[in-house]
C-alpha cells in the first residue's frame, strides 16, 4: 500500500467537483442547445403561430419516428458502428405488421411480434455479421439495406396495405391522461435510454467497446454480444417507428425512405457523438432531433422550400462537429500522434 | 546450440519438474501456428511463486507477442499446457483469463479516450452497483483508491485523453489490478516513458511484488530487465532458449541467447570528420514555435550525427517537427546546405533535402497494410508528376538498391510491410528516404520498440548513412543510444537547448544532470 493516499472530494471541494463533472458530461451539448435556442427565438419572432400549443404538438408528434430511430441509432453509433439499414427495416416491419393484422393477429400482439422481429433481424443479421464475423458495418448494413428493400417489394408487390386498427390509431392519435400517446412514447424511449446508458453495465459496455475495442476485450467485455445487442435495439426501434408511421398514414407502405438513416445519423452527431464511437448519448440525440424538426417546422411555416432544410442541416452538421472539435482540442493540431505531444504537460523534474 | 547462461539453474527447455511447491504459473511446450508459420513451438515459462517479477525477452518475431496473446486469453494455443497452481487451465476468451487472475497491460493503446478515468479503471462491468443501477459515487471512490495504491493522484472525473501518456499507462495498470489480478503482464510498459516516469513505474512494480502480485515484465531494455526481475525467460524462434533465476544471467548471456550467438560488443566510438570549409548541412538560428520550442540554434555538419536528449515534452520531438514543416514556426531561420529553407509543409521540407523518420513507426512512418515495395517507394515518388506512369524497371532498381543497402530481411517485396519484424520495419521506414539521397535526416526515436540485435544493426546503418555524407539529427529518450550513436549531443528542456556535450567524453550522468536540473 502506498502511504500517499490523497482523499478526493473533501467537503470543500465537492460542490466544485460536481459542477465540473456536470460540465464535463454536458459540454458536448453546447452547440446543439445554442442552435436550438437560436432557431426557436428566430422562429417565434418571425412567426406568431410558431409558439402556439397546436404547432408545438404537431412539431413533436411529427418527429416521433425519427426520434425513436435516432435513439436506436445512438446505441449503434456509440458502439462505433452505423446502421444504414433502418430505413429499409422500417418498411419491411411495417409490411410485416400489416400482414400480421391481415392474418387475424390481435393488434397488441402484432405490435409485440413486430418489435421482436425487428430486434431479431437487427441483431441476428446485422449484429451477428458485424460482431461475430467481424465484417465492416458499412458493408453489412448497406447489403442488408439492399436485401430488405428488394424483399419488401417482392413481398408486398409494391402495394401499400391499408390498415385500420385501434392499436395504431391509439399510438398515432390517442391520448393518455391528456397527453398524446406518441409524445408519451417519445418520453418513455428517451427515459429508458438515459437510464440504460448511464446506470447499467450494458450501457457502459457500449461506450467501452466504442471507445476502444481492444481495451474492452482485455477488460472482459464481449464485443460480439454488445454489437449484437445494439443492432437489436436499432431493429426494435425501427419496428416502433414502423407502427407509428402506419398509425399516422393508416397504411403500411413498402416504399423505403433512405433519408431516414442519414437523418438519424445527423441527429446523433448533432447531439455530440463522434463518428468513431465512444461518445455522445441519447440526451444529445433527442436535442438533435428537436433541432431538425424545429427547423423543418419553422421553415415550412415561413413558406420556405423544405429543400432548404436539407441545405441548412448539412451546413450546420459540419459546423457543429467543427465546434465540438475546437472546444475539445483547440484549432491547430498539425500532426495527429499516438502519443499526444507535450503541450503543457512537461513532466516535473525530480 | 544450447546457449549457456546457466550456472546450475534449470537447463534451457528442460522438462524436469521443479522441486518444491507447485509453481504459480507453468507454461509447457506451448505451440501455435498461423498458417504455415510456427509462431510458437515449445515455449516454456515458469513463475515459481506469487510476488515474483519475471522478465520475458526475445527479438521481435521470437513469438513473444503470441505467448502474451495466449496468456491474456486472446489466442488459443494449438498445443502445450498451461498450469495454474498445478492445474491445467484454458485461458480463452479473455474473460476466462481474467477470472483466473491473469491480466495484461497491452502495448497497444488500450483505453477509451472519451471516457473518464474512473470508467477506464473499472472498465468491464466492475463499476460499483446498487439496486438502482450503477453507483457512480462509490465507483469514483473505488477508482481513486486503486490509483492511490499505485501512488497516482489524478482526478478520476477527467477524461482519459487529458492525461499524460505515463498517467494513462498507470490507469491501465490500475485497471488490471482492480480485477483481483494474481499475475500481471506488462508488455513493454516503458517504451513510451522517459527515465523519470519509468522509475515511478518500477516503484509500482516493486510495491505490487510486496503485495504478492506476480508480474511478467516484457522489455527490450536489458538494464530494466536486470533491475527488476527475479527470473528471466528468453525466447527465440518460438522456443524458450534460456530460463532461470536472474543470477544465472549476465546482459551478454541474455543477448547471446536472444540472437543465438554472443553479440558483438558495441562499435567503439570514432570521431567523424567535419567539413569546415563548406556551410553546415543544417543550420538553425533562433527557431521558435508556440509553446514548444524557444529560441533554438544549432548546426549539423555533413557526415555528422547530432543527438538531442531531453524528457518527453522537452521540445526535442517538436523541434524536428518544426524543421520538417509539420509544426508552425513563429520565428527563426533555417538553412539547408547554405540555402534558406522555409518549412511551410512537409513537401517543402522534402524538396529542400530533408527527411523525417517519425517516432511512431506503425502510425506515421509506414503504411502498415501496404507492401514493402510501396512503402519504400513512397518518398521517392513525391517529386514525380502525379499522372506519370510508373517505370517498373527503374523502380525495381531503386527497391533492390534500398533493400540491399538497408539489409532488410524479407521474403518478397510485394508482402505487406506488417509481416516484417519491428527492426526490419524500421529499416524500411528509414530506407524509404534514402532513395532521394537527402542532405539532412531527422530521426525521432529511431529504435523504439526494436530489439537489441536489430537496434545495433539500425545504428550501424545510420552510421553508414552519415559516412556517405548525410547530416543526421537524432532525438531519443534513450541516453545509451545517443552516446553510442552520436558525435555531439544537445540537451533540451522546456523547449530550449540547455546543454551540449561531445559524445566521446560524455556519460549518462552528465546528460541526466543537464536534463533534470533545467
Amino acid at each position: 500500500m502506498s502511504s500517499t493516499i490523497h482523499v478526493p472530494g473533501s467537503a470543500v471541494q465537492r460542490p466544485r467537483a460536481t459542477a465540473r463533472r456536470i460540465w464535463a458530461s454536458s459540454r458536448h451539448l453546447v452547440p446543439v442547445v445554442s442552435l436550438l435556442v437560436l432557431i426557436f427565438v428566430l422562429f417565434s419572432v418571425t412567426n406568431p403561430y410558431f409558439l402556439s400549443a397546436g404547432n408545438l404538438t404537431i412539431l413533436l408528434t411529427s418527429s416521433t419516428g425519427l426520434w425513436v430511430i435516432a435513439i436506436g441509432m445512438t446505441a449503434v453509433m456509440v458502439s462505433g458502428a452505423v446502421d444504414l439499414s433502418v430505413g429499409a427495416l422500417v418498411a419491411f416491419l411495417a409490411i410485416l405488421f400489416a400482414k400480421l393484422l391481415d392474418a387475424g393477429v390481435a393488434g397488441g400482439l402484432a405490435l409485440v411480434l413486430t418489435i421482436l422481429a425487428g430486434a431479431l433481424i437487427g441483431g441476428g443479421v446485422n449484429g451477428l455479421l458485424i460482431g461475430r464475423l467481424q465484417l465492416s458495418f458499412l458493408l453489412v448494413t448497406m447489403a442488408s439495406l439492399t436485401a430488405f428493400t428488394g424483399f419488401v417489394n417482392l413481398w408486398s408487390e409494391t402495394k401499400s396495405i391499408p390498415v385500420s386498427s385501434p392499436v395504431t390509431d391509439t399510438i398515432a392519435f390517442g391520448h393518455v391522461l391528456g397527453v398524446n400517446t406518441s409524445i408519451l412514447i417519445m418520453a418513455a424511449v428517451l427515459l429508458v435510454g438515459l437510464f440504460v446508458q448511464k446506470w447499467t453495465y450494458f450501457g457502459r459496455d457500449v461506450y467501452a467497446v466504442g471507445g476502444n475495442a481492444i481495451a474492452a476485450r482485455l477488460a472482459g467485455i464481449s464485443a460480439t454480444r454488445t454489437t449484437v445487442a445494439v443492432f437489436a435495439i436499432s431493429g426494435a426501434m425501427a419496428a416502433v417507428a414502423a407502427v407509428v408511421g402506419i398509425g399516422r398514414s393508416s397504411a403500411a407502405s413498402p416504399t423505403v425512405d433512405n433519408s431516414v438513416p442519414l437523418q438519424a445519423i445527423a441527429c446523433v452527431l448533432l447531439g455530440g457523438a463522434s463518428i468513431a464511437g465512444g461518445s455522445g448519448g441519447v440526451g444529445g440525440t433527442a436535442l438533435g432531433v428537436l433541432f431538425l424538426s424545429t427547423l423543418g417546422n419553422g421553415l415550412s411555416l415561413s413558406g420556405i422550400s423544405s429543400y432548404w432544410q436539407g441545405v441548412v442541416t448539412g451546413v450546420i452538421l459540419v459546423g457543429a462537429v467543427l465546434l465540438n472539435r475546437i472546444s475539445d482540442r483547440g484549432l491547430s493540431r498539425p500532426f495527429r500522434r499516438a502519443n499526444p505531444p507535450s503541450t503543457g504537460a512537461a513532466p516535473d523534474a525530480p | 546450440m544450447a546457449s549457456g547462461p546457466h550456472g546450475g539453474g534449470p537447463r534451457a527447455g528442460a522438462d524436469g519438474p521443479v522441486v518444491g511447491a507447485r509453481p504459480l504459473l507453468e507454461v509447457r511446450e506451448l505451440a501455435k501456428r498461423f498458417g504455415g508459420v510456427h509462431a510458437l513451438r515449445g515455449a516454456h515459462l515458469t513463475i515459481r511463486a506469487p510476488g515474483m517479477v519475471h522478465g520475458l525477452i526475445g527479438e521481435n518475431g521470437s513469438g513473444k507477442s503470441t505467448l502474451l496473446g495466449i496468456l491474456s486469453g486472446q489466442l488459443s494455443p494449438d498445443g502445450g499446457q498451461i498450469l495454474l497452481d498445478g492445474d491445467a487451465v484454458t485461458l480463452t476468451p479473455p474473460t476466462r483469463a481474467l477470472a483466473h487472475g491473469l491480466a495484461m497491460v497491452s502495448q497497444e493503446i488500450a483505453y477509451a479516450p472519451e471516457l473518464s478515468v474512473a470508467e477506464n479503471v473499472l472498465m468491464g462491468r466492475r463499476l460499483r452497483r446498487s439496486a438502482l443501477g450503477i453507483d457512480w459515487r462509490a465507483s469514483r471512490h473505488a477508482a481513486t483508491e486503486t490509483l492511490a495504491r499505485l501512488g497516482v493522484d489524478v482526478d478520476v472525473d477527467r477524461s482519459m485523453r487529458d492525461l499524460r501518456p505515463d498517467q494513462r499507462q498507470m490507469v491501465e495498470i490500475a485497471r488490471a489490478l482492480s480485477m483481483d489480478t494474481r499475475i500481471l503482464i506488462l508488455d513493454e510498459p516503458t517504451s513510451s516513458l522517459d527515465k523519470h516516469e519509468s522509475d515511478a513505474l518500477f516503484d509500482v512494480v516493486r510495491a505490487l511484488k510486496d503485495e504478492g502480485v506476480a508480474v511478467v515484465f516484457v522489455s527490450h531494455r536489458l538494464d530494466e530487465l536486470f533491475e527488476l526481475s527475479d527470473s528471466i525467460t528468453v525466447l527465440r524462434d518460438g522456443r524458450t532458449v534460456a530460463e532461470g533465476p536472474l543470477d544465472d544471467f549476465t546482459p551478454a548471456s541474455v543477448i547471446a541467447a536472444m540472437v543465438g550467438r554472443y553479440g558483438e560488443s558495441p562499435t567503439p566510438h570514432e570521431p567523424r570528420r567535419r567539413d569546415e570549409g563548406r556551410p553546415a548541412a543544417l543550420a538553425v538560428e533562433h527557431l521558435s514555435s508556440p509553446r514548444a520550442v524557444h529560441d533554438v540554434s544549432l548546426s549539423v555538419g555533413r557526415g555528422e550525427i547530432v543527438g538531442i536528449a531531453g524528457q518527453v515534452g522537452s521540445g526535442r520531438s517538436e523541434l524536428l517537427e518544426c524543421l520538417f514543416g509539420a509544426r508552425a514556426v513563429t520565428s527563426g531561420e533555417i538553412e539547408v546546405d547554405g540555402r534558406r529553407h522555409t518549412p511551410s509543409t512537409p513537401l517543402a521540407a522534402i524538396r529542400a533535402g530533408l527527411a523525417f523518420v517519425p517516432p511512431d513507426r506503425k502510425g506515421q512512418g509506414l503504411v502498415l497494410s501496404g507492401t514493402i515495395r510501396s512503402n519504400l517507394m513512397a518518398a521517392a515518388l513525391c517529386n514525380r508528376r502525379r499522372l506519370a506512369v510508373p517505370n517498373k524497371r527503374d523502380e525495381d532498381e531503386i527497391i533492390d538498391g534500398l533493400v540491399r543497402r538497408m539489409r532488410v530481411r524479407l521474403h518478397d517485396t510485394e508482402d505487406p510491410v506488417s509481416t516484417l519484424s519491428g527492426g526490419n520495419q524500421q529499416k524500411v521506414a528509414i530506407g524509404k528516404w534514402l532513395a532521394r539521397a537527402p542532405q539532412v535526416i531527422l530521426l525521432d526515436e529511431p529504435t523504439r520498440g526494436v530489439d537489441v540485435a536489430a537496434k545495433a544493426e539500425v545504428h550501424s546503418l545510420l552510421r553508414e548513412t552519415a559516412a556517405s555524407g548525410a547530416a543526421l539529427l537524432v532525438s531519443s529518450s534513450e541516453l545509451p543510444e545517443l552516446l553510442v550513436l552520436c558525435d555531439r549531443i544537445l540537451v533540451m528542456a522546456q523547449g530550449r537547448v540547455v546543454g551540449e556535450a561531445d559524445a566521446a567524453d560524455a556519460d549518462e550522468e552528465t546528460l541526466l544532470r543537464y536534463i533534470t536540473n533545467a
